[in-house]
């Protein structure tokens, strides 16, 4: 390390003329157009697109709230140069949580349990009554979003005064809120996931579910800061600032939390085959019926053995060429992975794309991203004033 | 926003006002030294305990299982409980030495060798009670997939298998990257040591380590791959313990969340066994400056991580039980909760969810007397947690007139008693003859390694960054 002090040479301010926001949104909003169009034409095919295409980005966006946590408790130096990047996307969950109230709207559509002649008949789905009610499934809901809410607004806002004030006390608030933050994100994260998508089948049950729920979004969100990574510095934007080493790094955590993932998504998996007892394999069963099998075989391919062997090379975790490969199928198969779970509760035939599965899609990600940019573009791009910011400067690739 | 708060600096790792050369006269000298009295009766005390062992282990050769306390249904008592709680504690060596490496962990350059030690001599006495639960010892050999003119081989498919093959792998890589740690060290000893004999050993164990630059390249190059090869596994054997019970339709047993609930159960019951090792030994052999509170209190933190991770997997075992609406696996929770074994499970509850809160507050992470008697806590809640897991299933399963209370007799108490006397004889060979503490990798950690931006009080302050532009307010 040099004696003198680190350098940061880039502008910290978003250049103007790279600013996507209006483009994202206007592109959000026609997709949020189409998407309502087709609400007229087919509404249960419209509530299951929107149903999939929300988790997806909610997913990820916990998996950011998730990881800034991590960040600040464990004191982490490597990524305070891209820490505003996935503060900027957790800051908006509070935000987001207006495009849950279709879910709301649609829920008799989306979820059998809300209809009374179903269950009558139905003693286990009888007995689910006390949680899986209409009033209380809302009732969890505003409460997840207003504390992932609240917990990323305010993460967001301490950091961005601690820019301003240059009081490195901030961190040790910051620290204050993230130690009981992580312990309640991972609670609601995992009950959001047991109502969202797991009650779809009212039957089944998976005490992993919630587990497996992060392990899909943390893994996307790192192909998403990879690519967005990669993104900002062909621009110019912090080319010199986001190094090669925090490249790497980035290509490290992709990669071991894409083993991650198999371990999950196979442990949950292997176990309830293993045991074929009829109250869980039911699940697995529709899911490798007919053409559903080959989103299966899929996600074992596009989201584990492929990033899985192109990074493993130590070289390879810095490649823009393989990294970029690696993270665009990881987040196309995110979203085949959302779709193989949602809806075979609609289409038990076999694979059935609508157009409305693309039109959600681009609706709620063009809002997404555009939301991300806002936020983003408005502050300094890195904490200026961090502590860190120096020890995260001075980190360059040897080796 | 009123409220103003304190920075917290980061602590260095060293105390105290050491160089290179008094960290290596430290942690050395104590092998360097004439034995102390007190070593032997430590070691006698522990080679007594094995003799115990021994001879529990004669008997139950000699006269079979039936001198446990094993029934029907409870076809698995201690022995299981007493398996899975010593893996368990033979994680934390892996993951300090392996997953903290790679998470650029230097604080870990204090304990790793310790928790290493640690976790070869636990997994020893963890692979004790498979082999002989088996009943007929003496072809123990048929676990092994080995060619035969019957053409029988092991059931493949069984997780029991699995569980060979796990340990074995996770036994043989951990004494690995243990070992290729100890070379420049034990190079150091061999430099140092006076005895002839013992330059000799030391001298063939050090491989001819010289230090010299390409050695130490092609060192961290090979630390960095068994790193990189053991994290895996730090995941995987307990996995695959977990499968044990959990590809069973048992209620109680087969649920999803176990892989990563014991993972994360055993990395808790591994730290909380680190704790109360180091706490003895930073005071018998006066390394108060190596170990210090600092290191104590991050490891009670991740005593708290885990302990809430295990206490998540309990909370979200208990709800999908009643949300599953499954009749036998909602009896079982219930009769864990209130049936004969309730003081169990409540004990497990208080030991293991409970008794880790008390580190939330800074103040009690670096209390000693506290950690020592929590560390403690901790791994008999552990051991209650496998208790629970295992014997509450079985004793009352699917049929209650076959219902039952599962008393161990004594041969299971020996037994158990016995695998200490196991531990402490390697460990305390261990703290005889090997360096206990990283003297390599803890002199790269120090502040002398990297004599930039330390204040008076030894304090690290990051250098200011300078910013280009004017801060925009936001």
């Amino acid at each position: 390390m040099a004696t003198d002090s680190p350098k940061l040479t880039d502008s910290v301010e978003f250049p103007s003329e790279l600013n996507v926001t209006k483009v994202l949104f206007g592109v959000g909003t026609a997709g949020l157009i189409a998407s309502g169009v087709g609400y007229f034409l087919n509404h249960e095919q419209f509530f299951f697109s929107w149903l999939t295409s929300f988790n997806y980005f909610t997913s990820i966006a916990l998996g950011a709230l998730l990881l800034v946590m991590i960040h600040h408790i464990t004191r982490s130096s490597w990524g305070v140069v891209i820490r505003r990047i996935i503060e900027s996307f957790s800051s908006n969950l509070w935000l987001w949580a207006i495009f849950f109230i279709p879910v709301i709207i649609g829920m008799t559509t989306l979820y059998s349990w809300t209809d009374p002649s179903y269950y009558i008949d139905d003693p286990i789905v009888a007995g689910k009554q006390p949680y899986l009610n209409e009033p209380f499934y809302i009732v969890r809901a505003i409460l997840y979003f207003a504390i992932w809410g609240w917990l990323g607004y305010k993460l967001h806002k301490v950091s961005i005064e601690m820019d301003r004030t240059n009081d490195w006390g901030l961190t040790t608030l910051l620290r204050k809120i993230s130690a009981p933050g992580i312990l309640i994100v991972a609670l609601t994260l995992a009950f959001a996931s047991f109502d969202w998508l797991m009650s779809l089948d009212a039957h089944w049950f998976s005490t992993m579910f919630g587990v497996y729920y992060f392990a899909m979004g943390f893994q996307a969100l790192f192909a998403v800061l990879i690519l967005l990574a990669f993104w900002l510095r062909r621009r110019g934007v912090l080319e010199n600032t986001i190094s090669q080493s925090h490249i790497h790094d980035l290509g490290s955590w992709f990669w071991a939390f894409t083993i991650f993932y198999a371990y999950i998504a196979f442990s949950q998996f292997l176990l309830i085959y293993y045991a074929n007892i009829s109250e869980e394999v039911l699940w697995f069963y529709h899911r490798m019926e007919g053409s559903w099998i080959f989103i299966g075989y899929t996600l074992i391919i596009g989201r584990f053995l492929i990033p899985f062997l192109l990074l493993i090379n130590r070289d390879s975790k810095h490649n823009k060429k393989l990294l970029t490969i690696s993270a665009v199928l990881v987040l196309i198969v995110h979203f085949l992975e959302m779709y193989w779970i949602a809806m075979p509760a609609l289409h038990s035939q076999g694979i059935s794309f609508s157009w409305m599965d693309v039109t959600t899609m681009i609706g709620l990600g063009g809002i997404f991203l555009g939301l991300f940019f806002r936020t983003y573009a408005k502050n300094n791009l890195v904490p200026v004033n961090d502590p860190k910011l120096s020890d995260s400067l001075a980190k360059s690739y040897h080796q | 926003m009123s409220k103003t708060y304190e920075y917290v600096h980061e602590p260095t790792l060293v105390k105290g006002d050491h160089d290179f050369k008094s960290i290596t006269a430290l942690i050395t000298d104590i092998n360097l030294r004439p034995t102390p009295k007190a070593w032997y009766a430590a070691f006698g005390v522990a080679n007594l305990l094995l003799l115990v062992m021994l001879v529990s282990i004669a008997y139950l050769i000699w006269e079979g299982t039936g001198i446990w306390g094993l029934n029907t249904p409870a076809n698995w008592g201690w022995a299981i409980v007493n398996f899975v709680w010593w893996v368990g504690i033979g994680h934390a060596g892996t993951l300090i030495s392996a997953i903290l490496f790679l998470f650029r962990q230097n604080w870990r350059t204090a304990i790793n060798r310790f928790a290493e030690a640690m976790t070869i001599f636990a997994v020893m006495c963890a692979g004790i009670f498979p082999a002989i639960h088996v009943g007929r010892i003496w072809v123990i050999y048929w676990v092994f997939p080995l060619p035969n003119q019957m053409a029988m081989w092991p059931n493949f498919t069984s997780p029991l298998l699995w569980d060979v093959f796990a340990v074995g792998t996770y036994f043989t890589v951990s004494t690995l990257f243990w070992y290729v740690g100890l070379v420049p060290d034990l190079a150091t000893v061999r430099d140092r040591i006076k005895n002839g004999i013992g330059k000799k050993l030391y001298g063939i164990f050090s491989l001819g380590w010289r230090g010299s630059n390409r050695q130490w390249w092609t060192y961290e190059k090979s630390y960095m791959i068994l790193a990189g090869l053991a994290t895996p596994l730090v995941l995987s054997v307990h996995s695959v313990v977990s499968f044990d019970f959990a590809v069973s339709v048992i209620p109680g047993w087969h649920t999803t969340i176990f892989p990563p609930y014991f993972v994360a159960g055993a990395i808790f019951s591994g730290f909380a066994m680190v704790l109360t090792l180091m706490i003895i030994c930073r005071k018998i052999y006066k390394l108060e400056e190596i170990m210090t509170i600092d290191h104590m209190e991050k490891m009670n933190i991740i005593l708290l991580v885990t302990g809430m991770m295990v206490g998540f997997a309990y909370l979200m075992e208990v709800f999908i039980a009643w949300y599953g609406g499954v009749e036998y696996e909602k009896a079982i929770f219930a009769l864990r909760a209130s049936g004969p074994y309730a003081w169990a499970y409540w004990l497990m509850i208080g030991c293991n969810v409970l008794s880790p809160q008390f580190f939330w507050v800074k103040k009690f992470r670096r209390h000693i007397g506290l950690t020592f008697v929590i560390s403690i806590i901790v791994n008999i809640g552990m051991w209650f947690e496998r208790f629970v897991i295992a014997v509450t299933s079985l004793s009352t399963d699917f049929l209650p007139s076959s219902w039952g209370y599962y008393t161990p007799t004594l041969w299971d108490v020996l037994t158990y008693v016995g695998t200490f006397g196991l531990f402490f004889t390697f460990f305390l060979l261990f703290l005889r003859f090997l360096p206990m503490v990283a003297v390599a990798e803890v002199k790269n950690v120090m502040p002398q390694a990297d004599p930039h931006n330390y204040d008076e009080e030894g304090n690290y302050i990051a250098p200011k960054v300078e910013v280009p532009e004017p801060k925009r307010e936001s």
